[in-house]
């Protein structure tokens, strides 16, 4: 009996031995470091000493009270909800345009593809020097008689901006990943469909929709995600402003809390971003499982 | 956690609907071009209106990136009273020479330290994923699943959210503002990804090969090192390149655990270094972007079946 236990932990080994360092690492660096960042945000930890005291909810108290922080979580919020249905259907509708054979398919895949591949920041600084008050839109627009746009000086404009260069960099992967769910979809089923004298929209609502239904869900939880976390594009863009508008809830965690040592604080921000990600991830896929449920019947 | 489910079960629900192999995927690409006649193709007017649409598109994207790159070779008079054309006369290297060699902001430099970083992360992430991949693959007991989760979890939460509670741990460990501690963060980070692209891949493999270098008397580390790793090549270079773009491409990691203040510039650090929002010498901007850009799309031209390819696997088994 004993024995049979033995023999059983003895043959776990090689497979413990070879999960472990992965393990670790990953509990070390992601899993600790969420458990972490409740436990901080409810101190003042200024991101050096270990000497800091805990103050409660205060920095939660704080962030909704603070009307700058406020402020960057509801634009974040917006940014996420504007974005993410934006891309998915430019994405979609690019797609089903494109997800066919032939070379000229695969250069515009391409040409809507590419940014993904630059990094957000270098698509922010490119950004601001086609959009800021004296750039190059805007050298355009006077020297054919018109008046400039306020891209990035004014608020409401900016917001747009920001929200309208993070579509342009990001639509081209969701493209890409809508493009792949619709090749996995067997051509028989369409030709099938043919046979049976369905026509274009009947086979895109028969077919194609509740087949590619797991791709949609999939591929809107990550854009949502994408969205919650902007920051780079920001920071390179617009830098937050004007007046703070453009600022996201990551903006201000490591621009405004970390630089200023205010880490319990950005802690405390932290968590709110992993809450509202989590809500938002698990609402968007229960909500699509029923309608995925709902297609098949 | 409905999310994971989700993940896994589209994992296990098509364990054989790989197509991480670009070469299978441009065969089922052939396959059904061959198949595919001419009921489908567009009418004329339609046509018209689809390619009217996409070269539009075409042109928003591509207009941004083709004045940057016009634009670095021109002086700042020219860019403004000529944003969309060059002419020879204007055409001058020098602004980008300036780029190249300024003090402010060392290119090259730049290049090699995050190339090592790329190979660094890279070597690690393969090194702990691969067989964790294999024993979550392979295994049938609870815990196996249980782990599966855990790490595709990691898929959905914004590593910004983390970095500050990680930095506490790095401070724990005294790696705060070194290398190793960069690689350890960064590498941790690829390792939701990395492992779900390795688990759905290793499910393909047949455990007729586990089973056989058994029978020759391997362990199971040296099975998984001698027969099934050298297997996996395809979903290896996926891996390589995904890692490879994101580390290349990280911004904040650098930022924060090397910090601004050591002299250990990224293509990234460095740029925000050189240049900030408030930056109007588009002569300085301009060169320094397309210096930031041109090895990412460089490696994009050569790659991009690669990427795409590595990308669409992801998604249809997700």
């Amino acid at each position: 009996m004993a024995n049979n236990t033995v023999v059983k932990w003895q043959r776990r080994v090689p497979g413990l031995l070879m999960a472990s360092p992965a393990v670790v690492v990953y509990l070390l660096m992601f899993i600790a470091p969420m458990a972490l960042a409740f436990f901080l945000s409810l101190t003042d930890w200024n991101g050096y000493s270990f000497n800091f005291n805990f103050v409660g909810f205060k920095n939660y108290i704080s962030a909704f009270d603070n009307p700058r922080a406020l402020d960057a979580m509801l634009f974040t919020l917006g940014l996420a909800v504007a974005g993410t249905l934006l891309v998915n259907v430019l994405a979609l509708t690019v797609a089903s345009l494109i997800s066919g054979p032939g070379i000229g398919n695969a250069v515009v895949r391409t040409v809507f593809f590419y940014p993904y591949i630059i990094a957000a920041l270098i698509i922010g600084f490119l950004w601001n020097a086609l959009l800021s008050p004296n750039g190059v839109v805007n050298s355009l627009l006077t020297s054919i008689g018109l008046s400039p746009v306020p891209f990035l000086s004014d608020p409401a404009v900016a917001k747009v901006s920001v929200l309208v260069t993070l579509v342009w960099a990001g639509f081209g992967v969701s493209t890409v990943l809508y493009i792949a769910g619709l090749k996995s979809i067997p051509a028989e089923y369409y030709e099938a469909a043919t046979v049976d004298g369905a026509g274009r929209g009947a086979r895109f609502r028969h077919i194609t929709l509740p087949l590619l239904a797991p791709v949609v869900t999939v591929t809107i939880v990550l854009t949502l995600v994408g969205f919650l976390r902007t920051y780079e594009l920001v920071l390179a863009l617009s830098g937050g402003g004007p007046a703070g508008s453009t600022e996201t809830i990551v903006f201000q965690i490591l621009n405004t809390s970390f630089v200023n040592g205010k880490l319990g604080f950005g802690a405390a921000q932290s968590v709110i971003l992993l809450v509202v990600t989590a809500i938002f991830g698990l609402g968007v896929t229960l909500f699509r499982r029923r309608a995925e449920a709902k297609v098949v019947d | 956690m409905a999310i994971e489910e989700a993940f896994v079960t589209t994992v296990t629900g098509r364990p054989t609907d790989v197509t991480l192999d670009t070469r299978a995927v441009r065969a089922q690409e052939h396959s059904r071009r061959r198949r595919r006649g001419g009921p489908d193709s567009l009418p004329l007017g339609a046509a018209l209106i689809k390619w009217g649409f996409l070269g539009i598109g075409a042109l928003i994207m591509l207009v941004p990136m083709y004045i940057m790159i016009i634009s670095a070779f021109k002086s700042e008079a020219d860019i403004f009273a000529n944003p969309l054309g060059i002419s020879a006369e204007s055409f001058t290297p020098s602004y980008l020479v300036d780029a190249l060699t300024t003090s402010k902001f060392n290119v090259v430099a730049a290049y090699g330290t995050t190339l090592m970083f790329v190979v660094l992360v890279n070597i690690f992430s393969i090194a702990l994923a691969a067989p964790v991949s294999y024993v979550i693959a392979r295994g049938r007991a609870r815990w196996h699943v249980v782990l599966l989760l855990l790490f595709v979890s990691g898929l959905f939460i914004p590593g910004q959210a983390t970095l500050i509670p990680a930095i506490f741990v790095l401070r724990t460990l005294g790696l705060m503002g070194t290398i190793p501690g960069f690689v350890l963060f960064e590498t941790a980070h690829t390792l939701p990804l990395t492992i779900f692209l390795f688990v759905a891949y290793v499910r393909t493999i047949p455990r007729e090969i586990d089973e056989a270098a058994a029978i020759d008397g391997a362990g199971k580390m040296r099975a998984f090192w001698s027969c099934i790793f050298p297997i996996m090549r395809p979903a290896v270079a996926t891996v390589i390149v995904l890692t490879s773009i994101g580390v290349w491409n990280d911004f904040v990691t650098p930022q924060t655990i090397l910090g601004p203040g050591s002299d250990l510039y990224t293509v990234t650090t460095g740029v925000n270094a050189a240049i900030s929002q408030f930056s109007t010498d588009f002569t300085v901007v301009f060169p320094t972007l397309l210096l930031a850009i041109a090895p990412a799309i460089v490696f994009f031209i050569f790659m991009q079946r690669y990427i795409i390819g590595g990308l669409a696997a992801g998604a249809t088994k997700g």
